[in-house]
């Protein structure tokens, strides 16, 4: 047994790892600087599987990085840069100190700056990989233009980033690529579809921020530094994707539309207000007339594939109609509506937009224009009323983007309670709770006229009127329902999908249909009877699942109908 | 003394009059004349007595210094005055006004002033150099030269270079110093087909021209979390009732949770009742010591029995070699047992097979399950957020509206939470930057208060 003693320590995670500090002692940069470049290459902090191996027998919790990393961080130019810049607030100290102030302007034009092009160049190797983070960038971007301009970071910042989100909604809006809006209680969520990928961004509300205290600004600022600068290459590859010009120009109509409006801005900062109105559309490099015409060649393809493809046609085709959804419409937005969020939805849908002169730059027509068809209104009630448009609130506006289709304006009227908004980002799996306005809309989607409910209504209205006879309708009312739902879960627990909205008119209709369902059933049980054992138990096991999952729904669906009736009675008692 | 000179001056006046009459006394005591060599330049200055022509030139100088001429040709009414007593008074000054006096002691000026003032009445020389130019001639004539020239319209070569130098200078400096947020900069297709540098790879790795290829593992993403992760739908501005009522079911739990963990601490710091001293605890440590005397005998007697089983065991008996045989013989038995024993079951176990098999099964199915867990866990931990500094990470209180807080409109919702917040959370959450506190501010020197004289008489 001869040989050296093994050290501790000196091989295996032990050296994989290396703590912060000594990073920072071996980038030569100061604890700030450090984590500014961190962030700007992408090099994150690790957390060890063997803690004490790499801690070298102490338990403390400490931020630790991988050493190859670390390597790879010393090759970076921009190291030098931070550098740089430390010896330049040093001498700006000096001579401010000495008040000398030739040496003080001379410094500050040599101030020594960088450029991120190389690192995001290098982090995204090809435009679909920067396509894919950039749900993080929209956010910041969109996050820092609505910061006011106080001291809390870089004013030019701000505007680099008002210019970049402006940028990106008119892009969307030229591709109309937009599929969802989610109005919550802390912003706006929007998804996109942007060359296949979703892209979801959150918009804050304007004018509601109250500094948080216990953010770092300073990372924050740092992120979004480079954040900015992926968004500005993106934009401008997706700009000449689509044929647009970079920097964006306004059309020449617009343009001259919008000629005589000096009154609002300064010069440098009046076009990016134009074009911050959303309201007109982008100069293209070619002539938007003839790209439309294109379409997609078709392949012949083998058999079974065309069954497919008619399919991806016929998607692709209902697609292209709920891209059109507005139209042919044309809106006016009263003044207490927020006017950025609607006016980017309406025009990403083909709408037409316009405002009061004296809410923003370009407005393109008037109240008083007679061929207005909706005008948005925020408020219980307006004095002049035009005949020929229909009054509706903001929430409209959503709503028809998210179930892709013209909602009917009825439950959308001036002083109307509005039906609940819905958030487009739950998808409900078979089974689930599905609340009942969603259901309405999903029949609405398939084409049906939502006339049970109105009748139902009207129902019920008959029954204010007919004291006497309400008991006992009620009860039998909810005797019926009571048995529809439990047809309903004994069809669900069969493990068909939904047929929730069958009109009582239809039910002779389906006789063939329902003949064929037999058939299938009584195969589906005969399978059963063949099962094996152990997958029997298997089959049980899932169908016991959803059985619970059913019960679930409802008693969810039981417990709305109780707090819907509660409220009816309520409102009945609030009318008498 | 400027009096009693001049009636000196005005005493020994022949044709010309002398400040200093001592001057020549002195000239004419000194006896013998030197013999000086006059051949040479140098002793004429050195020895002819140019005494008198001094002091007559600087008799002038003082003479014109301070009375702006010689005196012998002045007008007699400019030297002597004809003295008719003390002047006259005016009546006026008896009633002085005092906004006049003021005005009047504004107007003189300040004796020390006076003192400073420059009394010469010769004026100043003039300094010739002052207004010459050097070179005076040639530069007019390169002025007139440059004009003519200018006025054909022709540059000359050192302007134009310097117009061609600055404009050169200036673009290169604003390429070097443009900032990074610089809101008008530009943008070019980064992602475009780039031209392969053709020079040598080696040469350009050894040089330090190539930058070093980005790592492939730095490009996975450190948490599967989405970058957005959109808010639950009962979090809508209008929401439905059902999804509302599961969120704020959901916020329930979490201050439920919170509201456990702070009793607990609540709980453990809580003081014990027992622990507190009553009367009784106190006397009985006052008197400790001094009146249990029965525990004490009753404590001995333990004691020495102890003793007794310690030396017992340390006292061992030798075994008899009768003794040791039996002992052996007894152990060969038991393990022949033990073998038979083994070979019985071993053959019983044949008949055992399928509840083995079952057994065996049951425990793999056991390490699939345990296996599976693992991997499920493991999947679970991937979306969690990695302890990655001194502090764990806290995620954000849920943005929840009440029932009675729901505005009926966009108009009167009134926003919940802040999106910079949620953006730093969800960047901490993704494990891209470490959860950190802020630093807390620290005195190295500690402030002294002290109660300011004036204040204290007060209070």
């Amino acid at each position: 047994m001869g040989g050296l003693q093994k050290k501790k320590f000196e091989r295996g995670s032990a050296t994989n790892y290396i703590t912060r500090n000594k990073a920072r002692k071996k980038l030569s940069l100061s604890l700030p600087d450090f984590r500014r470049l961190c962030i700007l290459k992408g090099i994150y902090p690790h957390e060890p599987k063997h803690k004490k191996k790499v801690n070298k027998g102490s338990t403390a919790a400490r931020t630790f990085y991988l050493l190859k990393d670390i390597r790879f961080l010393l090759h970076e130019p921009i190291v030098g840069k931070f550098r740089d810049y430390k010896v330049f607030v040093r001498k700006l100290k000096r001579a401010y100190g000495k008040t000398e102030w030739s040496a003080v302007e001379r410094l500050r034009e040599n101030k020594p700056t960088y450029k991120l092009d190389h690192i995001i160049k290098e982090r995204y190797p090809s435009f679909i990989d920067a396509l894919r983070d950039i749900d993080d960038a929209l956010c910041m971007c969109f996050l820092f233009s609505t910061f006011a301009r106080t001291g809390k970071c870089h004013v030019q910042t701000i505007q680099l980033c008002r210019r970049l989100t402006v940028e990106w909604m008119n892009y969307v809006i030229a591709s109309r690529s937009l599929k969802k809006v989610f109005i919550s209680i802390k912003g706006i969520y929007y998804q996109a579809e942007v060359m296949g990928q979703l892209i979801t961004w959150l918009v804050p509300y304007q004018f509601s921020h109250d500094h948080p205290t216990d953010v770092d600004y300073r990372v924050m600022a740092t992120f979004t530094e480079m954040y900015t600068t992926l968004q500005g290459f993106v934009n401008f590859r997706l700009y000449h994707s689509l044929n647009l010009i970079y920097p964006p120009k306004l059309d020449s109509k617009a343009e001259s539309q919008l000629e005589d409006e000096g009154a609002y801005a300064m010069n440098s900062e009046s076009y990016l207000e134009k074009l911050s109105a959303l309201s007109s559309s982008l100069a293209r490099v070619v002539s938007s007339a003839e790209e439309e015409e294109a379409e997609l060649d078709q392949f012949p393809v083998e058999g079974e594939d065309i069954e497919k493809m008619e399919a991806r046609e016929k998607e692709q085709q209902q697609q292209e109609v709920q891209k059109k959804i507005f139209v042919g419409l044309k809106f006016f937005l009263n003044r207490e509506s927020p006017r950025e969020s609607l006016a980017f939805v309406i025009r990403c849908f083909g709408g037409e937009v316009s405002w009061d002169k004296s809410v923003c730059i370009g407005s393109t027509y008037d109240v008083k224009d007679e061929t207005i068809t909706h005008q948005i209104v925020d408020r219980p009630s307006i004095e002049k009323q035009y005949i020929n448009r229909y009054y509706i609130q903001p929430q409209w506006v959503y709503d028809c983007v998210n179930a892709k289709i013209l909602l009917p304006v009825e439950d959308y009227f001036l002083g109307v309670t509005l039906p609940p908004h819905l958030s487009p980002f739950v998808e409900e799996k078979d089974g689930d709770y599905v609340p009942p306005e969603k259901l309405k809309i999903m029949a609405l989607q398939r084409g049906e006229k939502p006339a049970n409910d109105e009748e139902e209504e009207e129902e019920e209205e008959e029954e204010d009127d007919e004291d006497d006879e309400e008991e006992d309708n009620e009860d039998e009312e909810e005797e019926a329902e009571e048995k529809n739902l439990k047809k309903m879960e004994q069809q669900r627990s069969q493990g068909k999908s939904l047929q929730v909205k069958v009109t009582p008119g239809k039910v002779k209709v389906e006789n063939p249909e329902r003949l064929e369902q037999e058939e299938k059933a009584e195969e589906k049980r005969l399978a059963i009877m063949m099962m094996k054992k152990k997958e029997k138990y298997l089959y049980d096991k899932i169908m016991f699942g959803k059985k619970r999952k059913v019960r679930e729904a409802n008693k969810l669906a039981a417990k709305r109908k109780a707090h819907d009736d509660a409220e009816k009675s309520k409102k009945k008692k609030a009318r008498k | 003394m400027a009096a009693r000179r001049l009636k000196r001056v005005v005493a020994s006046q022949p044709g010309f009059m002398k400040l200093k009459s001592t001057s020549d006394d002195g000239d004419s005591i000194s006896g013998r004349r030197k013999r000086v060599n006059k051949n040479k330049k140098k002793n004429w200055n050195k020895h002819s007595d140019v005494q008198d022509i001094d002091e007559f030139l600087q008799d002038v100088r003082h003479q014109e210094r301070t009375t702006g001429g010689l005196l012998c040709e002045k007008p007699d009414d400019s030297l002597f005055f004809l003295d008719v007593g003390p002047p006259q008074k005016p009546e006026q000054k008896a009633a002085p006004l005092e906004g006049k006096r003021r005005k009047g002691r504004d107007s003189r000026p300040l004796r020390i002033d006076l003192i400073l003032q420059h009394d010469s009445l010769v004026p100043p020389p003039k300094d010739v150099l002052a207004f010459q130019q050097p070179n005076a001639k040639k530069l007019r004539r390169i002025a007139q030269k440059a004009e003519q020239l200018a006025a054909k319209g022709v540059v000359p070569r050192r302007q134009k270079q310097l117009l061609n130098r600055r404009s050169v200078e200036r673009t290169a400096k604003r390429a070097v110093t443009e900032a990074n947020n610089n809101p008008n900069r530009d943008y070019y297709d980064m992602w475009g087909q780039e031209a392969p540098n053709p020079a040598d790879p080696w040469y350009l790795q050894q040089t330090g021209k190539s930058r070093v290829k980005r790592p492939e593992k730095l490009n996975q993403k450190p948490s599967v979390l989405p970058a957005v992760e959109v808010i639950a739908p009962g979090g809508s501005y209008n929401p439905d009732f059902i999804s509302h009522q599961s969120l704020l079911q959901e916020a329930h739990e979490v201050e439920v949770k919170k509201k456990k963990e702070e009793d607990k601490i609540q709980r453990q710091l809580a003081v014990n009742r027992e622990d507190t001293a009553t009367e009784e605890t106190i006397l009985r440590e006052q008197v400790e010591g001094l009146v249990e005397e029965e525990n004490e005998e009753a404590a001995a007697p333990n004691e020495e029995e102890e003793g007794v089983t310690v030396g017992g065991i340390t006292r061992s008996d030798r075994k008899t070699e009768r003794q040791r045989r039996k002992e052996r013989a007894e152990k060969v038995k038991a393990q022949r047992r033990l073998a038979g024993r083994r070979h019985i079951d071993q053959r019983q176990q044949l008949f055992q097979l399928r509840s083995i098999k079952a057994s065996i099964k049951q425990q793999d199915q056991i390490t699939k399950i345990k296996r599976k867990q693992r991997k499920a866990n493991q999947e679970a931990q991937k979306a969690q957020p990695r302890r990655l500094g001194k502090l764990k990470f806290q995620a954000q209180d849920l943005e929840v509206k009440l029932s009675d807080e729901l505005a009926g409109s966009l108009r009167q919702l009134k926003p919940e939470g802040s999106v910079l917040k949620d953006r730093f959370k969800s960047l901490q959450k993704r494990n891209l930057i470490e959860p950190r506190e802020r630093a807390k501010f620290k005195r190295r020197l500690k402030v002294k208060y002290q109660e300011k004289r004036a204040f204290r008489e007060i209070t």
